[in-house]
């Protein structure tokens, strides 16, 4: 299953796939139509400066298990198996915002969107672009990215161990095994640089 | 096996999924004394307000008990427990046999200690039952008295004022949220509610109630008088431990649990409102009433007692609310009762933006935060304290709205 995979020291910060990712989550799914749309189309991936002041795309990763999931009071979010996605359910969310408090990444913000049910107020985050691929396409940000930060491939084995292993310990719970010693040890801020490293 | 799960909150609900995901065989029975599905219990403050419906509240749909194979027994209280027979037994006599028994019922709204509590219009808020009630008695409700400044009181008081009703908050302490905010905080959500019609006192508590079959005056501690028609008692929960033998197992505040959820009897777990573990902010013991906290004990208790060893690592006391245009999101130590002369304060307000932020932070590792709108970034700061990592960067970095993950990172 190919997933979006962020390599944050090729990113320039152009921003460019914050456009295309709210013109792919726009009524009428063209950056041009999408300017004039109500509710505004907005971003689900967000480029901040960091460190040294080099850019930084920040979007949802889809952990596995996924801490928002278990903080979401009316069970709004849920995986998507197939795609491995973490979504959430418009006509279920109450905007309580447990998520926001959930997420080690901070990437959910609240806002009426396009696809939602009108003028609700709701969590909205990545939702890796499955109607696109639905139809073959593939997420607008990584399509539009012209450096390569953003690519979408198959993870490798080890790759998706680590993964799965950083999500494990990140996950409100520790989930920290006793038969596999040193899991605990990873923690969420391990994980993002283990992202970065791994990454380069 | 036969597992035995008392209570079916959220606890209750992960732990018997995480059970069912290794033992498809065992038998599951779970004992609750409210027949409603289960349901999202911080829910029932939305069905007062009127924003939602009943049906909105199950947190699993109608075919739950049926697909895990869980025999429920519904409506029924267990009043023992005996830990030698390894037997539960409810009200109604019936006894059930355990291997592995879960304690997940909850916790109790704090009773107030005050006359005339017989009275019609008075309620605690913690289940459907007594929501139905308010709402049943809403239509000649003119003013009502919410005691208690915490998180169900205020939610009391903010959804009755959503429904045009006059709301009079009564806090003890000197500024809602008294446990969770600090005073700067507790001022600006004070003033917020003020701005939409709330009446605060503070200092101040209820004596006694007086009417005719309903309430119609309070009494208060400084001799006033107030009139109500309605009453909610918002004075806190305790853990629903009550049918446990407390020289069989060990108890504080809570029942006592370790890394499993494993009380200290033979085959018997606890989790959610009623366990008592360590809080990870303050390094010790704690109650966290909270339903994160709940369902994340919930699925490691089940994952141990169907033979899977996880460790939890303890909670986090945390909380998110939203009232008018105003957000609040706190976690850890905040609250000047749970700070002392060893934590660093960091705080940022802009007025114009009505935000206010302040980190606690204890040599580099943060303790607690309290962030007054904008929030969405507020589970970074979570993760930090949850994972205690020391926190290189200047808190100044953190103080900002729109910081940057990334900045965390050493590269
Ligand atoms: C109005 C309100 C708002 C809230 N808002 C929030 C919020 O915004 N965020 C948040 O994190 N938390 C909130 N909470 C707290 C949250 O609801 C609890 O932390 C969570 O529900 C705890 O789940 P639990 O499974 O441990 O217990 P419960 O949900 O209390 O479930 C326990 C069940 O066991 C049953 N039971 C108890 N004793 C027995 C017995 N002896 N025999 C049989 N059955 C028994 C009870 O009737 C109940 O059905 C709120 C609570 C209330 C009341
Ligand atoms: S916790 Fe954050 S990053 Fe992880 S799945 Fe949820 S929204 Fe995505
Ligand atoms: S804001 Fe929506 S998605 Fe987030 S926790 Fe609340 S209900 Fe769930």
């Amino acid at each position: 299953m190919k997933q979006v995979i962020v390599h944050p020291e090729r990113c320039v910060g152009c921003m460019q796939c914050m456009l295309a990712c709210a013109a792919a989550h726009s009524k009428t799914g063209a950056l041009i139509s999408a300017i004039s749309e109500s509710p505004r189309p907005r971003p689900r991936i967000h480029v901040g400066a960091g460190r040294y002041d080099e850019g930084f795309p920040n979007r949802c990763r889809h952990c596995d298990p996924a801490p928002c999931q278990m903080a979401c009071l009316p069970g709004a979010i849920y995986r998507q198996t197939t795609t491995n996605t973490v979504l959430i359910n418009p006509d279920v969310c109450i905007n309580c915002a447990s998520c926001a408090m959930a997420c080690p990444y901070g990437v959910i913000r609240y806002h009426a969107d396009p696809l939602a049910p009108a003028d609700k107020t709701i969590a909205v985050k990545c939702d890796n672009c499955i109607a696109r691929q639905h139809k073959g396409l593939i997420p607008a940000c990584v399509e539009v990215c012209k450096v390569g930060a953003l690519t979408f491939e198959e993870m490798d084995a080890a790759m998706k161990k680590k993964t799965d292993q950083v999500a494990r310990s990140m996950s409100a719970e520790a989930i920290a095994a006793d038969h596999a010693p040193g899991f605990s040890l990873l923690n969420t801020i391990k994980r993002a640089q283990k992202e970065i490293n791994l990454s380069r | 096996m036969n597992y035995v799960i008392i209570g079916n909150g959220v606890a209750g609900v992960t732990a018997a999924e995480a059970i069912r995901q290794i033992d498809a065989r065992g038998q599951i029975t779970m004992i609750s004394d409210e027949s409603h599905p289960p349901y999202c219990r911080p829910m029932i403050s939305n069905l007062l307000e009127g924003a939602v419906d009943v049906s909105r509240l199950p947190i699993r749909g109608p075919d739950f008990y049926d697909r895990l194979s869980i025999t429920p027994t519904l409506g029924s209280r267990v009043t023992s427990l005996d830990v030698n027979a390894r037997t539960v037994t409810t009200k109604g006599g019936q006894i059930f046999a355990y291997d592995r028994l879960l304690i997940a019922a909850g916790a109790d709204p704090r009773p107030l200690d005050a006359q005339g509590l017989d009275l019609g219009g008075i309620f605690f808020m913690r289940n459907i039952a007594q929501v139905q009630e308010m709402i049943a008695a809403l239509a000649d409700t003119r003013h009502a008295l919410v005691l208690g400044g915490g998180l169900v009181g205020f939610k009391a008081a903010y959804s009755l004022l959503k429904r045009n009703i006059g709301v009079t908050m009564l806090i003890r302490s000197g500024y809602p949220l008294s446990m969770q905010v600090d005073e700067t905080a507790g001022e600006m959500i004070q003033q917020v509610l003020c701005d939409h019609g709330l009446t605060v006192r503070t200092g101040i508590s209820v004596t006694a109630f007086e009417g005719g079959g309903r309430v119609q005056t309070a009494h208060l501690s400084d001799g006033s008088q107030v009139p109500c028609d309605m009453a909610i008692i918002g004075k806190g929960v305790f853990p629903a431990h009550g049918f446990v033998p407390t020289d069989r197992i060990d108890t504080d505040a809570g029942i006592l649990v370790d890394d499993h959820m494993a009380t200290s009897a033979p085959g018997i777990y606890a989790a959610g409102d009623v366990a008592e573990h360590i809080d990870i902010a303050r390094q010790k013991r704690w109650v966290n009433a909270i339903w994160p906290e709940a369902a994340a004990q919930g699925r490691v208790a089940g994952f141990n007692m169907a033979g899977r060893a996880l460790a939890y690592r303890g909670s986090l006391s945390r909380n998110v609310i939203r009232m008018f245009d105003t957000d609040v999101m706190t976690a850890g130590r905040v609250s000047p009762r749970d700070t002392d002369e060893t934590c660093r304060f960091f705080s940022a307000a802009d007025h114009r933006r009505q935000t206010y932020r302040k980190l606690v932070f204890e040599d580099q590792i943060l303790v607690g935060f309290v962030m007054i709108n904008q929030i969405e970034q507020g589970g970074v700061l979570a993760s930090l304290i949850q994972s205690r990592t020391p926190v290189k960067i200047s808190a100044h970095h953190l103080l900002d709205p729109g910081f940057n993950v990334s900045r965390l990172f050493d590269r």
